[in-house]
């Protein structure tokens, strides 16, 4: 009983392994021996209590055996030398029990000596055998915390929707990895934030590695910590360079360290290259600068060639107007083909402009309410010369419900739609655009019965830069216009749609916006 | 058609804008002053006044709506101003700041000078205080407050009423919805954009032969309204995007033929 007891005293230092926490780490060593030792003559000394009972009221008088319990003990917790303190203490004590002189601590007769040996070599062969068992847990529990960081780092690679995500990944696996700070730098990120509390030295070599590439380098810094500098893949730089404070370690543990690293980069720079990251962080890289150079681009764009246009429209319509012009009609007509390639190369300017606001997500649409009549009167007016060619019919609800949209947007929508139509349609082709309720939105359509579409055209039509090859030739324009129409449609929370008979039966193309789900407020409301 | 020459200020610091624009002033009868800066034309305006300002927005020296900021602080001289982009809020605030109207850039002269002389007129009318203003069919008795179509009274709500008498009050020029909903709802409603819907539709029912074709109370897309003089005298025959010349009948039923 008293024995069992003791047994589980004996193995509380396994619950509390880090007990000697906040002891120097040179100490923790000597301490850990000392406390074995404690503990070693602790349990010799219950065991010859017991044997000392055993003896005295069961009349047991060869238990030198059951001193073997607490060095077999003590060597599978505390190790070598506190085994062989309990086996020498073991065997003193048990001659004192249970051999010749009684009660004496001399090794007298061979058996006690035989018993030391024995002891000795228990003690030497378990405190082995706990030693390597224990070594093996541990690498096998280290093993399977690797296992697990590597599967929830892949884990998480798996799920990461961008770049970033991912190289936040391999910065949380590398940190746990090493148990101390890791710096990722210039992988989609500027390493900016991560750069603040860096060190100059640090952050020079880094660059110089960012700069020279070549092998990974380690630099100490004021510290004394080590930092392993080195690029994410040697193969592929854009994945950037890592930056790994190692702690004050030498030797074959940074060998080892280094190695562990390695192989964890080896592996995250093959799951990156497999997600083809590399490209897209190259693209990335380019979208920013060419996001520069088109903010610059809009803005030059707008002035420096409208700036030239208006005067050149300006003037036009001046010599267009002036008397002297008008009486020679070949004259008068030349004025008119300036004035309208300038404003059609305007209307272009437009347009390429509209899709640089696109493709840069920028569409924020002004939503107010708006009256649909008059957003078609709107593109009608500013199509005028445009349409001048074709018989248009209106054919327009005077009491349609009023909608939430961007009044610009819907208006430059509806423009492309009605150039495309006046476009693809032979002069003369009457042209129809309407303005309709079907409970759910109201649809502004253009119908003309133009060159039509074929169902494969139909697919494709709306794309970028489309131009459908059957009329490539004859007509001209840039395929941006459905495709603008479309995106600031749907950014108003509408959609575009396209009707065709077939290939010269004319096409309907129809933006429908929303009913607002709640209704405007009754006009008695606000009347008075 | 004026007895005077009328004077126009063009402030704009492109040498070929000025060009045009001193031709197409010249030819309409006007005399023109130019000036390349705001600090010229400030200038200009304090030493020479003229009848009209045309002013450009990107100036090098100052920002184009401070230039009207001061010139309004003790001017009250017709303004238009050319903007670059199309811009509402840009434009909305010009407005808001004292500006007449706006054209964008670029644009053909018939609708600057359309513009232009709305705005003179609404000076002089300003100045003379007349009773009854018309416009094409429509004509407005102040005095009476009375609201005829083609010599018929027309009943309208004090709310429409009030409506239409600040657009005649600016007639020919644009008034941003803000302007319109401060004056007849009260500030509370300065976004009640949908306020104006409503009673612009109900206005047109009563005043246009066709409410879905407009030909008096127009709307500026994103911006304000406008009521149109139709006896407005830009109106060249094939002019570029004049939004103002409606000379053509007006078929009363819909769908409409236009060409």
């Amino acid at each position: 009983m008293q024995s069992s007891a003791e047994l589980s005293t004996g193995f509380r230092p396994l619950a509390e392994p880090t007990a000697d926490a906040g002891v120097s780490p040179r100490f923790a060593g000597l301490w850990r021996q000392l406390r074995g030792m404690a503990v070693a003559l602790l349990l010799v000394g219950l065991t010859t209590a017991v044997a000392m009972i055993l003896r005295n009221y069961l009349g047991i008088l060869r238990g030198a055996v059951l001193y073997l319990v607490p060095v077999m003990i003590v060597s599978y917790q505390f190790g070598v030398i506190a085994a062989l303190t309990a086996a020498v203490a073991g065997v003193l004590l048990s001659g004192y029990v249970y051999f010749a002189q009684l009660y004496s601590f001399q090794v007298a007769s061979p058996q006690e000596a035989l018993n030391l040996v024995l002891f000795m070599v228990v003690a030497v062969f378990v405190s082995h055998l706990a030693n390597q068992a224990k070594q093996h847990t541990t690498i096998a529990r280290k093993r399977e915390q690797e296992m697990s960081d590597l599967y929830a780092f892949s884990r998480r690679l798996a799920v990461a929707p961008n770049a970033s995500e991912i190289f936040v990944a391999i910065q949380s696996y590398l940190a746990s990895l090493v148990q101390r700070k890791v710096i990722l730098l210039g992988a989609g990120n500027d390493g900016s934030g991560a750069a603040a509390g860096t060190p100059e030295q640090l952050r020079a070599e880094v660059a110089k590695a960012e700069r020279d590439g070549g092998d990974e380098r380690t630099i100490i810094d004021v510290n004394g910590n080590t930092w392993l500098i080195r690029r994410v893949s040697p193969k592929t730089p854009a994945f950037g360079i890592v930056a790994v404070d190692l702690g004050s370690v030498s030797g074959d543990a940074l060998a080892g360290m280094r190695q562990r690293i390695d192989d964890a980069l080896a592996d995250a720079s093959a799951t990156l290259e497999r997600l083809d990251i590399a490209r897209a962080l190259n693209e990335a890289k380019m979208r920013s600068e060419s996001e520069v150079l088109r903010e610059a681009l809009i803005g030059s764009v707008s002035h420096e060639l409208r700036t030239p246009l208006a005067s050149i429209l300006g003037a036009a319509t001046i010599l267009h107007n002036a008397p002297a012009l008008a009486a020679d009609e070949r004259l008068h007509s030349l004025t008119g083909v300036v004035r309208d390639e300038a404003e059609r190369l305007n209307n272009d300017i437009q347009n390429l402009l509209d899709a640089t606001t696109i493709s840069s997500q920028q569409v924020r649409p002004k939503l107010q309410w708006i009256e649909p009549v008059d957003i078609v009167n709107a593109a009608v007016e500013h199509r005028k010369r445009r349409l001048a060619g074709h018989p248009v019919t209106l054919d327009l609800d005077s009491n349609l419900p009023i909608v939430r949209a961007d009044p610009t947007q819907v208006e430059q929508a509806l423009m492309q739609i009605i150039d495309n139509a006046a476009k693809y349609s032979p002069d003369g082709a009457p042209i129809r655009i309407a303005a309709r309720s079907n409970g759910e939105s109201v649809v502004l359509s253009v119908h003309d019965s133009g060159a039509g579409l074929s169902v494969e055209e139909k697919s494709q039509v709306g794309g970028r830069f489309f131009r459908g090859p059957r009329l490539a030739a004859t007509t001209s324009g840039s395929g941006l216009g459905l495709w603008v129409a479309n995106a600031f449609i749907s950014a108003n929370g509408g959609k575009v749609e396209i009707e065709s008979e077939g290939i010269g039966r004319g096409t309907t193309v129809s933006i429908h916006l929303p009913l607002p789900a709640e209704a405007a407020p009754l006009e008695a409301s606000i009347d008075e | 058609m004026n007895e005077i020459p009328s004077s126009v200020l063009v402030v704009d610091d492109e040498v070929q804008i000025r060009r045009f624009l001193r031709t197409g002033f010249e030819l309409d009868g006007f005399t023109v002053q130019e000036a390349e800066t705001g600090a010229e034309a400030l200038k200009c305006a304090t030493l020479k006044p003229s009848d009209l300002v045309i002013l450009d927005l990107g100036l090098p020296d100052m920002d184009g709506s401070e230039v009207l900021g001061r010139l309004r602080s003790w001017s009250t001289v017709p303004l238009i101003v050319l903007s670059v982009r199309a811009n509402e809020a840009e434009k909305v605030r010009l407005l808001e700041l004292g500006a007449d109207d706006y054209v964008v850039k670029p644009f053909g002269m018939a609708e600057l000078l359309a513009r232009a002389h709305s705005a003179m007129r609404r000076q002089l009318r300003a100045s003379r205080g007349e009773p009854v203003v018309k416009f094409g069919p429509l004509s407005i008795d102040f005095a009476a407050r009375a609201v005829f179509i083609n010599e018929q009274r027309v009943t309208l709500t004090p709310k429409e009423y009030r409506l239409l008498q600040i657009l005649a009050q600016h007639s020919g020029n644009v008034v941003t919805h803000q302007f319109l909903l401060r004056e007849v709802w009260g500030n509370d409603h300065i976004d009640d954009t949908h306020y104006l819907r409503i009673f612009v539709r109900k206005l047109r029912r009563k005043i246009e032969a066709d409410p879905t074709q407009p030909r008096i109370l127009l709307t500026e897309l994103g911006v304000g309204y406008r009521l149109v003089m139709s006896d407005a005298p830009a109106t060249a025959p094939a002019a570029p995007t004049v939004s103002v010349a409606v000379p053509a009948p007006v078929p009363a039923s819909a769908p409409t033929d236009i060409r």
